[in-house]
């Protein structure tokens, strides 16, 4: 059903797709590849990098030199990465049991009003994420929005000292990517036959085994994809970070940006880029697998 | 005959229904709204100090628009999301039509991966290898460094919708169209891009917002000179905080609302 | 009888705070026995599927109550009724095997594991699926679905077993088999049977009792042949089997018989059903299979009167055929081939149309 111009099938097919092949090529790939290089390269103290190999950027990740030369573990890399774990795991984690009543409700409601919701859920998601971030600087905030009702009202008597705090960072990242569990749960939950809920109370299924034995296994998919289009952004976020937990409670994002803006090594930012890439790749590459996997195993649902 | 239990019906809900998934969902809206409302709220705080509130006042507004950096910082956001947008939405068009029509090829998924790469990837890689590759390569155009940029994350957002339309047309009127003599650039012309309209302006859409939103890419590989508004916005956070910022963030906010509400309206017409 | 089911005066009525409220049921009220095959009968939106629903617990009545052997089900959610449905596109669990479908209803009853394991098999073994066990529901065909969904319902031993419409989404002749097995399976497992059917034949071939449904209300609650060769009214009449409607009015009476005029100057004679009077306005109703057709100079132990073909439609094992027979009155009747196949009749042949008074019976108007 090609209704293009010149020559071929193939020959129209390539020519159409030459251009997203050219730009995400040569601007997404080649650059990884090249980052990839760059992370076994020396740093150069003003920017950019030596052409001398090196490992020292993957050294970095674990050991540091102390006064006498010597390498020694540095738990401080390893500690940052692993908070990054962590901190994507329970966004991740919080996402999930704020969204899915959430998906779940939106599901109950009649056809036209389901819209609207998705309407509602999608628009902060369009908007910029930096300044939302912002805004909860100011919620969060010493004299904030959340402060100051309550030391007004008597509640507290000092700041809650919200800010720069792993838990501020948290809901941070909750906030941020919420949408993007609520959605692949929602589009799960729509293709649910109700039928299956009633056949199961029908048979002396209590409220609670409907939802644990019928829904939730029908829609794993929806419930895995959210958790992954979640947990992805989470370990490379930057702004809430950033913004939320101050210059000391560091993720990966903030730490890579570091190296390009003060810190000036560049070998050690692509070397944890190649760290957070790898990451990723494995995760999407499970994620593949399973999903491959079920589909055989279940067929055409 | 009467029956004997109506007084005692209670209201049961129907099977799959849970009591307290409206307030749950309620708390969800306001949890997500929130720091939007707070934003508007206290682009009006006529005190300076940005978290007491002080009275409302269009100041900042005023103050905001007069500011020589904001209003560069703006423009060059337009001048990036514009470009981004036209080149990435044509180079979209035409891979969509491809993967959408062209049956299953060979390299068929691969494409459909590449295409939608940027959107896997987390951000803070791609700034980082885009950075590093103008870097490597030399390439430096200022704002055209941001903008090829952009052009390159905003693909898949583009493609996405044109895609979706494209499967959801109706193949006969293309048909009746080739049935009534037309070449196959005829059709193309008079019948595909007609009707494919509505998906290529939404896609346009999306990719406008995306570019206009952009942060962490632009910051990173962006030079001097070339600021966009949420660069600025961030400088001004890192400065100390101003209530220009929630200004300016109020209006890039309404901005944002605007297309998306505007996309929505278009894809829904789409789906007529 | 024990009375396993009792409706007593149910009404539903769905938005009932709208401007458009709808009333499915109208003050329903029957009784189903215990260990019978009960059916209802009516075209889409007679209030047959909502009744069940009702009954199952899906739904909530708007005023009346049900009874399940003496006592109060209203109030009870699905899950506390001794109650288990056959769906009618089945709602087997997708990502479950057809023994952990079936093991379910037991599962949640928290049954003891050996208990559920011999349940499963003797249930399974019931509806001749004992092999497949292991599979999943999307790798059976509709007939095998349909035993899973059977299976499932009855493994809890459930004092009624609601089935709806399980047979419609089969084609013929398996439906026409399954009917066989249902009816079987219920003689054998004894439990109450609720079945809810739009298709009269199926009606018919299965049921003890059958109550026939139209606009939300009971029309008529009989056995099979009541119900075909008594109906009540108009509508019942219509709805089972095929049939000739004659409207008139009474003229006379003579013992068990009772004339009536039709058309304009027609006499037919009719079964004296009592409480009619001289001048009331009837309709008869005639089977067209108590209608005999010969040459019009064969010999008949049956009055006839001349009727002529005016058309004619083959539909294999017989043929329909409508008779003119004057005075503006059509009736159909049925015939069967020849021998060799021939039809016996052809378009406007004049013939003996016969069928004695007791055929006709009258309905109220």
């Amino acid at each position: 059903m090609n209704l293009w111009l010149p020559k071929s099938a193939a020959g129209k097919r390539w020519l159409g797709l030459a251009p997203s092949y050219f730009i995400i090529g040569i601007f997404m790939l080649v650059p990884m590849v090249i980052m990839g290089v760059f992370s076994f390269l020396e740093p150069n103290p003003y920017g950019g990098v030596k052409p001398v190999g090196s490992l020292a950027a993957y050294v970095k990740l674990f050991f540091e030199y102390d006064l006498e030369d010597n390498l020694v573990f540095n738990p401080g890399y390893i500690n940052i990465i692993f908070r990054s774990f962590q901190l994507s795991f329970g966004a991740t984690l919080l996402c999930l049991v704020f969204g899915f009543p959430v998906a779940y409700y939106i599901t109950l409601q009649p056809e036209n009003r389901r819209n609207f919701y998705i309407y509602l859920i999608t628009i902060p998601f369009w908007t910029n994420l930096l300044i939302r971030t912002f805004a909860w600087i100011i919620i969060l905030g010493r004299g904030g929005v959340i402060e100051t009702p309550l030391l007004a009202a008597g509640i507290i008597e000092d700041s809650l000292r919200m800010m720069y705090t792993d838990g501020a960072i948290a809901i941070g990242l909750t906030y941020s990517y919420l949408p993007l569990m609520v959605l692949p749960i929602y589009a799960s939950l729509e293709k649910l036959d109700f039928r299956l809920l009633e056949a199961a109370s029908d048979l002396y299924a209590s409220r609670l085994e409907v939802m644990t034995k019928v829904v939730i296994p029908l829609c794993k998919p929806g419930i895995i994809a959210g958790c992954i289009l979640v947990f992805i952004p989470c370990l490379g976020a930057f702004i809430a970070p950033n913004l939320l937990g101050g210059g000391k409670n560091l993720m990966l994002g903030s730490l890579v940006q570091f190296q390009f803006a003060s810190a000036r090594n560049w070998p050690f930012g692509a070397a944890l880029s190649m760290l957070l890439l790898s990451a990723v790749v494995i995760m999407l590459i499970f994620y593949a697998r399973a999903a491959s996997k079920r589909a055989s195993m279940e067929g055409s649902d | 005959m009467q029956n004997p239990s109506s007084h005692k019906r209670n209201k049961m809900l129907p099977v799959g229904h849970y009591r307290g998934l409206g307030a749950w969902t309620v708390f969800f809206f306001i949890f997500l709204y929130l720091p939007i409302v707070v934003l508007i709220f206290y682009s009006f705080n006529a005190n300076r100090m940005v978290m007491n509130w002080g009275g409302f006042g269009f100041d900042w507004y005023l103050k905001a628009f007069n500011n020589d950096d904001i209003q560069n910082a703006v423009w060059n956001s337009l001048i990036v999301a514009t470009v981004a947008t036209a080149f990435a939405t044509s180079i979209a068009t035409v891979g969509a039509l491809v993967l959408a029509r062209g049956g299953n090829f060979r390299g068929k998924t691969i494409s459909l991966g590449l295409i939608t790469l940027p959107l896997m990837v987390p951000e803070i890689v791609t700034a980082v290898a885009v950075l590093i590759f103008f870097s490597a390569v030399g390439i430096n155009w200022g704002l055209g460094n941001v903008i090829i940029a952009h052009i390159t994350f905003c693909i898949p957002f583009a493609f996405m919708p044109i895609r979706a339309r494209l499967e959801g047309m109706d193949t006969s009127l293309e048909q009746a169209a080739r049935d009534l003599y037309a070449s196959e650039w005829e059709t193309f012309r008079f019948v595909t891009v007609p009707l494919l309209m509505p998906g290529i302006v939404a896609g346009a859409m999306l990719s406008f917002v995306i570019s206009m939103d952009d942060f962490i890419i632009t910051l990173m590989v962006g030079g001097a000179g070339s600021t966009t508004l949420p660069v600025y916005i961030y400088s001004m956070i890192r400065r100390g905080l101003t209530p220009e910022i929630n200004a300016v963030s109020t209006v890039l906010l309404f901005v944002s609302i605007a297309i998306v509400t505007a996309y929505w309206v278009v894809s829904k017409k789409g789906t007529d | 009888m024990i009375a396993a089911i009792d409706i007593r005066g149910v009404t539903k009525v769905y938005n009932p705070t709208s401007n458009q409220p709808v009333k499915a049921l109208d003050n329903v009220s029957l009784t189903i026995n215990d260990n019978e095959f009960f059916t209802l009968l009516g075209p889409s939106g007679c209030g047959k599927t909502t009744l069940l629903r009702l009954i199952a617990g899906f739904e909530q009545v708007s005023g009346g109550a049900i009874m399940l052997f003496d006592e109060e089900i209203v109030n009870l959610e699905p899950n506390q009724r001794p109650i288990n449905t056959v769906f009618q596109h089945y709602a087997l669990f997708p990502h479950m095997t057809v023994a952990d479908n079936v093991a379910f209803g037991l599962e949640r009853l928290r049954k003891p594991r050996s208990e559920i394991d011999a349940t499963v098999e003797r249930v399974l073994n019931l509806v001749k699926m004992k092999e497949l066990g292991d599979r999943r529901p999307n790798q059976l065909s509709g007939g095998q679905q349909q035993r899973v969904a059977l299976a499932r319902a009855l493994a809890p031993s459930p004092k009624v077993l609601l089935l709806d419409e399980p047979l419609s989404a089969l084609d013929l002749k398996l439906r026409q088999a399954m009917r066989e097995e249902l009816k079987q399976l219920q003689k054998e497992t004894g439990i109450t049977f609720v079945f809810v059917t739009h298709d009269q034949e199926e009606a018919l071939a299965m049921s003890d009792r059958i109550a026939v449904m139209s606009n939300g209300e009971v029309q008529q609650i009989g056995g099979p042949t009541d119900i075909y060769e008594h109906p009540v009214n108009r509508f019942v009449a219509d709805f089972i089997g095929d049939t000739n409607f004659l409207d008139g009015e009474i003229v006379s009476f003579n013992d068990d018989l009772v004339t009536c005029r039709i058309g304009a100057q027609s006499m037919f004679e009719a079964e004296n059903s009592g409480g009619h009077s001289i001048g009331d306005k009837v309709t008869l109703f005639l089977r067209p299979e108590k209608i005999t057709l010969s040459a019009p100079d064969q010999a008949s132990n049956v009055k006839t009167r001349p009727g002529k073909v005016a058309n004619i439609v083959y539909l294999g094992n017989q043929t329909a055929y409508t008779l003119d027979m004057g005075d503006g009155i059509e009736l159909t009747a049925q015939a069967r081939p020849r021998e060799d196949g021939k039809l016996p009749f052809a378009m406007g042949d004049s013939l003996a149309v016969g069928f004695s008074a007791r055929a006709l019976r009258v309905l109220a108007q």
